[in-house]
């Protein structure tokens, strides 16, 4: 297992390296001068773009463009966007947001996304069952921008509940709907694949055994089942927190919250890949964590799993 | 749970077999129509006897299992008549968590794939050990130290150093042994042990029924052994009841049955079996296939591959005919049957 770690560890390397090279590629493949509209309604003189050129290095080659990004990313030197203003700064500002929109949508899912499949997959053809049925296939027919805007403006706007937009603490009561909104899609998703995976084990051999054994049936389901069924739903979970960062970008749109994906929202918008670069780099590394993590659990929660 | 029991019947106030089973019908609605799985089925087994269900699949002797542990799919499956008396008391009228109390305590069970039927993601001992926790309340370490000596019990090599390992890290032989070690935990008057070698090589097959015999010598449980194999049952059984289209056809001390088969079925299996002074020849097969439960043929279920078929047999059920006080045979020619054997 300790072998196994120390080698997915040494993988990451290459596909960093990779990936890393390739977002800067792209941002420097982007048309158009990011200096260019810098100045109002006049073009900016040639002496000011020729200068800010030299300054974040635009003149060079990619590779070496690409070296010393590299470099300043080891020393954990992020430098400053194109107004001046420290990146390192900003993303310390940004992050915890977004931590916490993104730990409050993983709870939803897990905890509401299974608590539904459970109790659907168990009385299959029942009434919590059809419920959950229609109501998953409803949140996985609509995009998130579509459930935002609408619980925007439903809960927002007409009935008053929330504030439309969450003020700059987004504290956690503030970010509740938008993390709903953030874990609609992957809610519904646990809870149909927790549902299949519940209706798959329950006719399962081993739980025909805890029944004979004279368990109560709180504990068949609850300890006997529970446990295997949930091996895949959490796995699911767990991968899927990288798509949770790239959803986050709409979703904090929508509630205008200062998280990355806001922050990466407008450096986009402005070109200014001081910003671009490092907060893509970023969302590469929490996905490739998560998924490393993934599989390290995925041996600790099925025995079967053997690491050689 | 015998305190559960004695609370309504006294204890030992009955005069029965230990277990009985009287008139069991079971059927199962299917899109396709009901199948009639079991269909009036009778039999009993008392302390200390062995008693061999046998037939093939489709036969009801696993369903019949079933119902008596109470586990059978319901739906899709539907007790539609008969009784289940343990100590006299029908476990079929009794609540559900009376039921749940014997499950395991009193009556327990082992099951065909000892691989599929353990958890695979909990260690053995822990499987093991959670019968004392549940049923006695015993603290974990009490529980494993038992799970432990079960394990030695049930002669699983190095058994401290392996109470900590998973069902998929043992050898078939060793998991079904985890079963059983888990089925007598408790010391249970009764054990159904539904086709248990049938997954097993046959050297590990015969260590098995051996184990299980001397268990059964040692604690005085009722065995009750299901198997479609008539080779394993010859040493360890005292009665056999053959099972067919959800009846049963046959049922004898196990000597008799082997000496003079007293139904076609049963007379079949036996010269299905391969013999070394019969080197050479053609080994016997009985012809045709298992009724489809959803359309039982009229008469006698077994009257399209029969041998001795009359015109009645096609449209009389017949009964269970007595032919001695422990002997009956579903068949309206058993004489013949009998006598040919004879010859």
């Amino acid at each position: 297992m300790g072998r196994y770690a120390i080698r997915r560890l040494l993988q990451l390397v290459p596909v960093v390296l990779g990936t890393t090279f390739i977002i800067n590629f792209m941002v420097w493949q982007l048309p158009g001068d990011p200096f260019a509209g810098r100045c109002g309604q006049r073009p900016c003189p040639d002496a000011y773009i020729t200068a800010m050129r030299e300054q974040f290095g635009l003149d060079q080659p990619l590779l070496v463009q690409y070296w010393n990004f590299l470099k300043n990313l080891l020393t954990g030197n992020l430098g400053t966007d194109f107004n001046g203003v420290s990146v390192a700064g900003q993303l310390g500002d940004a992050w915890p947001i977004t931590i916490r929109l993104a730990l409050m949508a993983v709870a939803f899912e897990a905890i509401i996304g299974i608590g539904a499949g459970v109790l659907s997959g168990l009385k299959r053809g029942g009434f919590i069952d059809n419920v959950v049925t229609l109501s998953t296939l409803f949140l996985l027919s609509m995009p998130i921008f579509v459930t935002g805007y609408l619980l925007q403006w439903l809960l927002g706007v007409r009935l008053g509940i929330i504030t439309p937009t969450v003020p700059d603490e987004a504290t956690v009561p503030q970010l509740i709907v938008p993390a709903l909104v953030l874990a609609s899609l992957n809610m519904a998703f646990t809870a149909r694949l927790t549902r299949t995976s519940i209706v798959e084990n329950l006719r399962s051999d081993y739980v025909r055994t805890a029944v004979a054994k004279g368990l109560t049936n709180r504990r068949v389901v609850g300890i006997h089942l529970l446990r295997n069924s949930l091996i895949p739903v959490l796995t699911f979970l767990g991968t899927e927190v990288g798509s949770l960062m790239s959803g986050a970008i709409i979703t904090e749109g929508i509630f205008n919250i200062h998280g990355i994906g806001g922050l990466l929202w407008r450096a986009i918008n402005g070109q200014d890949y001081t910003i671009v670069v490092p907060v893509a780099t970023l969302l590469v590394l929490v996905y490739l964590v998560s998924n490393l993590l993934v599989d390290l659990l995925y041996g600790v929660l099925d025995p079967r799993i053997r690491y050689e | 749970m015998t305190e559960v029991l004695s609370e309504q019947t006294g204890r030992g106030a009955h005069s029965g077999a230990l277990l009985e089973v009287d008139n069991l019908h079971v059927e199962f609605r299917t899109r396709a129509g009901v199948a009639k799985a079991v269909n009036g089925v009778t039999y009993s087994v008392d302390a200390g006897e062995t008693l061999a269900v046998l037939g093939e699949s489709g036969s009801g002797k696993s369903v019949t299992a079933q119902t008596i542990m109470g586990i059978l799919d319901m739906p899709p499956g539907k007790i539609t008549g008969g009784e289940i008396r343990f100590r006299g008391v029908d476990l079929l009228k009794l609540p559900e968590d009376q039921r749940r109390k014997i499950r395991g305590e009193s009556v327990s069970m082992i099951f065909q794939d000892a691989l599929s039927s353990l958890n695979p993601v909990f260690p053995v001992g822990w499987q093991i050990a959670e019968m004392f926790r549940m049923h006695r309340g015993s603290s974990r370490s009490d529980a494993k130290k038992k799970a432990v000596e079960l394990m030695d019990r049930v002669r699983i090599p190095a058994a401290k150093d392996r109470v900590n390992d998973f069902p998929h890290q043992f050898s078939g032989g060793m998991r079904q042994r985890i079963m059983i070690a888990m089925a007598i935990a408790l010391d249970p008057e009764i054990l159904i042990a539904d086709e248990p070698t049938t997954a097993l090589d046959v050297t590990v097959q015969a260590q098995i029924m051996g184990l299980l015999a001397e268990l059964q010598r040692d604690s005085n449980m009722g065995l009750i052994l299901i198997t479609h194999d008539l080779g394993v049952v010859a040493d360890v059984a005292d009665k056999i009841a053959v099972m067919y289209g959800g009846r049963i056809v046959e049922n004898a001390p196990v000597h008799d049955l082997y000496k003079t088969p007293a139904h076609p079925y049963s007379k079949g299996l036996l010269e299905s079996i391969p013999r070394v002074d019969q080197k050479g020849q053609e080994l016997y097969a009985i012809k045709g296939l298992p009724p489809n439960l959803l359309e039982m043929p009229p008469g006698c279920a077994f009257h399209p591959r029969c041998p001795y078929r009359r015109d009645n047999c096609v449209t009389e059920v017949p009964p269970l005919y007595t032919i001695s006080g422990t002997r009956g045979s579903a068949c309206h020619y058993w004489r013949e049957v009998i006598d040919e054997g004879e010859r």
